[in-house]
C-alpha cells in the first residue's frame, strides 16, 4: 500500500528523471521500508521522503535537461543549431507578461473568428443603385444554390409587355441563345425555372432576357416594367415587413444581424418612412436599402413581382426539364461559335454554362478543337450564367494544377476546385482573353471574377451585370420575395465579389468593340514572343 | 536554465563521494553508508540521492557498473557505482579545503585541541 503511494508520488518528478531512476527510487523505498520497521521508524521514513520530494522535485524541474546543454558541443559545423545562450531562469515578471500576452492573444483571435463572418473590411460600401429597382421591376428573384432547398429556382414574373418585347427582339440580341428556353416557355405562366432536383448546384437562371435586362446594373439600361408595378395598400406593406422579418430571423446566418435588421425595418415603419412609397418596386427597393444599411450585405435582396409568384417554388416539371435539355441539344449546348481566327487565335463564344450531364461531350470537343491555339478568347458577352460545375470544368483547361474557384453561392466543397490538369490539354499556359458586357451574368461573372483574381485572364469589354444569385429565394406573398444568402464561403481575395458592382474588365471598351480589341491585344502579345 | 553545479560541492555530493571511497555501492548502500558516516544526521531521500548521483555521473566523478545482486538484500539486480580517479581527486581537494578551514578555526580558538 505505502509503496503504491510512493510510486504515485514519484510521478511528480519529470519524466526523464523517472525513466532513469524511478525504479531505483522505488527499490530504495522498499529497502528502507523493509529495514526500518516500527511506528517511529516508519514515521521518520515518510518524513524523510516528503522532505526529499519537497526539495528535489522543484530542483529537477529547475535544472535543464543535460542533453540540451550538451547539444552545442556535439554540433556539426555548418549545420543550423540552437544554443542556450541565457543560463539564468526567466524573471517572474517576464513569465507574468508572457502569460498575459498569451491569454489576450487567445481572446483576440477567438473574438475575431466569431466576428469574421461579416468581412466588413473586405467589402466595398454598399451603394444603393438604380439597378436594384430595375431588377425588381420584373420580379426576377433568384434562386438558391442550396440544393436541398426546394426553392432553388430562378423565378421570374414576366409581364405580357415584356414577353412581347423579347419575342420581337432580334435573334442576335443579348441573351438570345442561352435564354431561349424561357422565351419559348414564356407562354407557360411562371415557368422560367429550370433545375434538377438531385443536383446540389445552382440552376440556370433561365429567366432569359427578362432576367438579363432586369438585372442590369447599368444606369442607362431599360427599366422595362416600371409602369407595370401596381400600387400596394398599407396593409400589404405591413404584412410584407412582418414576413420579411420572419424569414430573416429564420434563415439569415447571423442571428444578431437579423435581429438588428428586423428592428431597423420596424423602426422605419413606425416612423412612417415607408408611407410615401406605394409603388411595389420602389417599396421593395426601400426595404432592401433599409436592410443593407444595417448588414451591408449585397447578397440580400427583397424584390417585387408584378405578376403573382408561383405558390411554392417547386421542382421543375418533367416537361420543363425536357424542354431545357431539348433546347441545349438543339443549340450545341450554347457553344455558339468554336473556331480558330487568323493568327491561331482560338475563339469560343459561349452563351451559358450548361448542365454538364447533358453537355459534357460538347464542352470536351469544343476545348479539344481549340487545343492547339496560341491564344484563347472566351466570348461571354451574351452569357447569362449557369452551372458552377461547368464553370470549373471549363476553367480546368486553363491550369496545370487544381485551382480554387470561389463561388459566393456555395460553401466550399471538392467541386470548388478545377479538375486540372486535363489529360492531353495544351492550353494551361496559353494567354486568355475574356470578352464581357453588361449582360454577362451570374456563372459567367464567376468565370470572369475568378480568372481575373487568379491573374489567368485579361478581361476586355464592359463591367459585368453584377448578379451573384447568392440568395435562397423565399416567397413573402403573391408579389414579394426575399433572397437570403445562406452559404457564406470565404472569399480568398481581398476584394468584394461582383455583387451589384459586376466584374470590371482590365481593358474597358464598349462590348461591341471587345472582340476587335482583344484580337489586337492577342496578336500584339503573340508578336512579342 | 542552469546546469547543475558542483562548485561549490554540495554536501550531499561530497558525502556520496566519501561513501564510495571505501567500496563500490548501490543506491541504498550509499544511503546507509552516508547515514553511518554522519551518525544518522544525513539520510538521503531517493530524489536527492539519485539527482546527486546523476550529476556526479555527468561530471564523470563516479561511474556506473554493471547491475548485480546484493546477496544481503535479495535477488533484485542493482546498479552499483564506483569512484573515478577524478572523483577521488575532487574529494581529496574538498577534504583539504575543509582541513584548511579547520586549521583556521583552530587558530582562532573556535575549535578545541583534539579535533583533527
Amino acid at each position: 500500500m505505502s509503496e503504491k503511494l510512493y510510486a504515485f508520488l514519484l510521478r511528480l518528478f519529470p519524466s526523464r528523471f523517472r525513466q532513469s531512476y524511478g525504479e531505483d527510487a522505488l527499490q530504495l523505498f522498499r529497502d528502507r521500508a523493509r529495514d526500518e520497521t516500527g511506528l517511529p521508524s516508519r514515521f521518520r521514513l515518510w518524513l524523510d521522503l516528503l522532505a526529499d520530494l519537497a526539495i528535489s522535485v522543484p530542483r529537477e524541474y529547475f535544472y535543464a535537461q543535460p542533453e540540451l546543454l550538451a547539444a552545442p558541443t556535439d554540433h556539426a559545423p555548418g549545420s543550423p543549431s540552437f544554443y542556450v545562450l541565457n543560463q539564468g531562469a526567466p524573471r517572474p515578471g517576464a513569465l507574468v507578461f508572457g502569460f498575459v500576452l498569451s491569454v489576450s492573444a487567445l481572446f483576440t483571435f477567438s473574438g475575431l473568428l466569431n466576428q469574421g463572418g461579416q468581412h466588413r473590411a473586405l467589402r466595398s460600401s454598399a451603394s444603393p443603385r438604380q439597378s436594384f429597382s430595375s431588377r425588381s421591376a420584373t420580379g426576377a428573384v433568384h434562386p438558391s444554390p442550396q440544393a436541398a432547398d426546394d426553392s432553388s429556382f430562378s423565378v421570374s414574373g414576366e409581364t405580357s409587355q415584356e414577353t412581347n418585347d423579347s419575342a420581337s427582339a432580334p435573334a442576335s440580341r443579348r441573351g438570345a441563345t442561352c435564354c431561349a428556353p424561357s422565351r419559348q416557355d414564356s407562354l407557360v405562366p411562371n415557368a422560367s425555372a429550370v433545375a434538377t432536383s438531385s443536383s446540389p448546384l445552382p440552376t440556370i437562371p433561365a429567366a432569359g432576357s427578362t432576367l438579363t435586362d432586369s438585372l442590369s446594373p447599368q444606369p442607362n439600361s431599360p427599366v422595362p416594367l416600371a409602369s407595370a408595378s401596381t400600387q400596394i395598400p398599407a396593409s400589404e406593406r405591413h404584412s410584407v415587413i412582418t414576413a420579411a422579418i420572419d424569414n430573416l430571423k429564420r434563415y439569415y446566418p447571423n442571428p444578431a444581424l437579423a435581429e438588428r435588421m428586423s428592428d431597423s425595418l420596424l423602426a422605419h415603419e413606425s416612423k412612417g418612412d415607408d408611407n410615401a412609397t406605394t409603388d411595389g418596386t420602389a417599396f421593395a427597393a426601400l426595404l432592401t436599402r433599409q436592410m443593407r444599411q444595417i448588414s451591408n450585405d449585397k447578397h440580400l435582396d427583397l424584390a417585387y413581382s408584378a405578376t403573382p409568384l408561383p405558390d411554392e417554388a417547386g421542382q421543375p416539371t418533367p416537361q420543363e426539364l425536357a424542354s431545357y435539355r431539348d433546347f441545349l441539344l438543339h443549340n450545341n449546348c450554347t457553344f455558339e461559335k468554336v473556331e480558330l481566327l487568323p493568327g491561331n487565335i482560338g475563339y469560343l463564344k459561349l452563351n451559358s454554362f450548361p448542365e454538364l450531364s447533358v453537355c459534357e461531350q460538347t464542352a470536351i470537343s469544343a476545348m479539344h478543337r481549340l487545343n492547339h491555339a496560341s491564344v484563347l478568347i472566351f466570348d461571354l458577352r451574351d452569357n447569362c450564367g449557369g452551372e458552377p460545375e461547368t464553370v470549373a470544368f471549363l476553367a480546368s483547361y486553363l491550369f496545370d494544377h487544381p485551382e480554387y474557384f470561389y463561388n459566393p453561392r456555395e460553401n466550399t466543397t471538392q467541386n470548388s476546385w478545377t479538375h486540372s490538369p486535363v489529360s492531353g490539354n495544351l492550353l494551361a499556359d496559353k494567354p486568355v482573353y475574356i470578352l464581357t458586357s453588361s449582360h454577362t451574368f451570374s456563372g459567367a461573372e464567376q468565370f470572369c471574377y475568378d480568372l481575373k483574381m487568379l491573374k489567368r485572364a485579361t478581361l476586355v469589354g464592359e463591367a459585368t451585370g453584377g448578379a451573384t444569385h447568392a440568395g435562397v429565394f423565399h416567397r413573402l406573398d403573391d408579389h414579394f420575395g426575399i433572397g437570403i444568402p445562406e452559404a457564406r464561403p470565404i472569399n480568398p481575395y481581398a476584394a468584394a465579389d461582383w455583387a451589384e458592382t459586376g466584374v470590371v474588365p482590365t481593358v474597358q471598351v464598349p462590348a461591341a468593340d471587345a472582340l476587335a480589341a482583344a484580337t489586337k491585344l492577342a496578336r500584339a502579345r503573340l508578336k512579342q514572343k | 536554465m542552469p546546469k547543475r553545479k558542483l562548485d561549490p560541492l554540495p554536501s550531499a555530493a561530497f558525502q556520496i563521494l566519501l561513501a564510495l571511497a571505501g567500496e563500490d555501492l548501490h543506491g541504498y548502500g550509499i544511503m546507509r553508508q552516508v547515514a553511518e558516516q554522519t551518525e544518522g544526521r544525513m539520510r538521503l531521500g531517493p530524489g536527492t540521492l539519485y539527482s546527486s548521483i546523476q550529476t556526479l555521473l555527468e561530471a564523470k566523478l563516479i561511474e556506473e557498473l554493471e547491475p548485480r545482486e546484493d546477496a544481503a538484500l535479495g535477488t533484485e539486480r542493482r546498479r552499483y557505482y564506483r569512484l573515478t580517479a577524478a572523483g577521488r581527486k575532487l574529494a581529496r581537494a574538498e577534504a583539504d579545503r575543509l582541513a584548511d578551514l579547520l586549521r583556521v578555526a583552530r587558530a582562532k580558538k573556535i575549535l578545541r585541541g583534539e579535533y583533527v
